[in-house]
């Protein structure tokens, strides 16, 4: 009907997959950013050359946005594992939860350790009490273990040759070195 | 071993990848989305990354340096099918060309990884990792706009018709087939279509796209043998314009 008020769309482009990356075997994933898909096979796809197409990678694993937890955003005093609130015991199906402590603003999430609960809640607060640490946390995300585009072990060698790509690095270009070069010629 | 067999087997491999690595290359700046202008630029440098291993494997045998064998040669001396040097057109166009081309190039380097060219089965068993990438990446792709809207199926569809002549030129054979299969260099490029036929028909029965029977069509032949479109100088003359400004230049 002409003259109608319609609600926007509520999204104009694609959604957003959350990024994590192994560097090497033995190291913790470690979120990177995300990547616009229609849905996480796409996002798995597009999420390796955006994140893992210089240096170093042993495995990366995707996720939609809205499947990650996060706790409160916490300052230097307060650990951000104080501030969930304890919740009764739920009832229902225990399921893995991966999860991930920011040690620094600015920084990167990295995974700290696994834990099963039936609510991302709980799980924060089996993460309380199992993987805590030392460390003043400023922020804390539970992500289920399920919900994730893991790389198949088939997958494995899509990184081998990585490490030789140094032609991606601007360094390797030497560009200084030659217009340093460059220069003392032309005096 | 006749070398003449094998150098003419590489250098249609090497070509194929350098002139489709350049084309996917013009894609850099202008893709779809930024995610996806990424992903095609960086497997358009692992294209022209293979075709470098190749013509330095080439090299060993006699040939001219890479640089030179790369930027120095006319059109009618280049062995690539013609496929690879189509204009990119719609983004359907260069994603369909990027399916059916690199789902037969993976599966000549699973091929190769037997060969008994060594030189050949160690570069095809390291880049396997980079293959697997580009055929995930266009399976990926063709499995998701191949069921998505009726416009994205229908431009796909009519790509793939006008695409898979030219495909089939990717199997025309060189007068030394015999000579590379007998040395058991490579099976030959019948095996090669047989299993490039199977696995196109697995990706394109799980979309909406309909698959032409290839049999009965004829195949855009000429590219292995320096026959080519109009369209391959106009890319020579742009692909070599800096490299002729100072060929000894150091980059």
């Amino acid at each position: 009907m002409p003259g109608q008020v319609l609600p926007k769309a509520p999204l104009d482009q694609f959604g957003t997959f959350e990024v994590f990356v192994q560097p090497k075997d033995g190291k913790p994933f470690q979120h990177e950013g995300a990547v616009h898909a229609p849905n996480i096979e796409m996002a798995y796809v597009l999420a390796k050359e955006t994140f893992t197409r210089r240096f170093v990678c042993s495995s990366l694993y995707v996720v939609d946005t809205r499947m990650v937890y996060v706790s409160p955003m916490t300052e230097n005093t307060t650990n951000a594992y104080d501030t969930i609130v304890d919740v009764p015991q739920q009832s229902g199906t225990r399921v893995k939860f991966e999860i991930y402590h920011l040690l620094k603003r600015g920084k990167q999430h990295i995974h700290a350790g696994t834990v099963e609960a039936v609510t991302p809640q709980e799980a924060m607060l089996a993460a309380k009490a199992q993987l805590r640490g030392d460390k003043l946390l400023y922020n804390v995300w539970a992500i289920r273990t399920s919900d994730i585009r893991f790389t198949t072990p088939e997958e494995k060698d899509l990184w081998i040759t990585l490490p030789e790509k140094k032609f991606r690095d601007a360094s390797d270009y030497k560009g200084g070195d030659k217009l340093k070069e460059f220069l003392e010629r032309a005096k | 071993m006749n070398e003449l067999a094998l150098k003419e087997f590489l250098y249609k491999i090497a070509d194929d990848q350098l002139i489709l690595g350049h084309r996917n290359s013009e894609w850099t700046g202008f893709g779809p989305l930024l995610e996806e202008d990424i992903a095609f630029s960086s497997m358009a440098q692992d294209k022209v990354g293979q075709s470098q291993a190749l013509y330095e494997i080439l090299h060993t045998l006699g040939e001219q340096s890479p640089d030179t064998v790369a930027f120095m040669r006319n059109a009618n001396q280049f062995h690539n099918c013609i496929l690879t040097e189509l204009p990119n057109g719609e983004y359907d166009f260069s994603l369909i060309r990027h399916f059916l081309y690199d789902t037969a190039l993976a599966i000549r380097f699973d091929m190769l990884t037997k060969s008994s060219f060594k030189p050949l089965a160690e570069l095809a068993t390291k880049i396997r990792g980079e293959l697997k990438y580009h055929t995930l990446h266009a399976n990926t792709w063709v499995k998701q706009l191949g069921s998505a809207t009726p416009e994205s199926i229908e431009r796909l569809q009519n790509s793939l018709e006008y695409a898979l002549p030219f495909a089939l030129g990717i199997f025309e054979k060189s007068p030394f087939e015999n000579d590379i299969i007998s040395a058991g260099i490579f099976e030959g490029e019948d095996v090669l279509k047989s299993k490039w036929k199977t696995k196109v028909e697995e990706i394109i029965t799980q979309t909406k796209l309909r698959l032409p029977d290839v049999s009965s069509m004829t195949p855009i032949e000429g590219g292995r043998v320096g026959k080519h479109s109009e369209h391959l100088q106009p890319l020579l003359d742009e692909m070599s314009e800096v490299f002729k400004i100072d060929p000894t230049a150091e980059w």
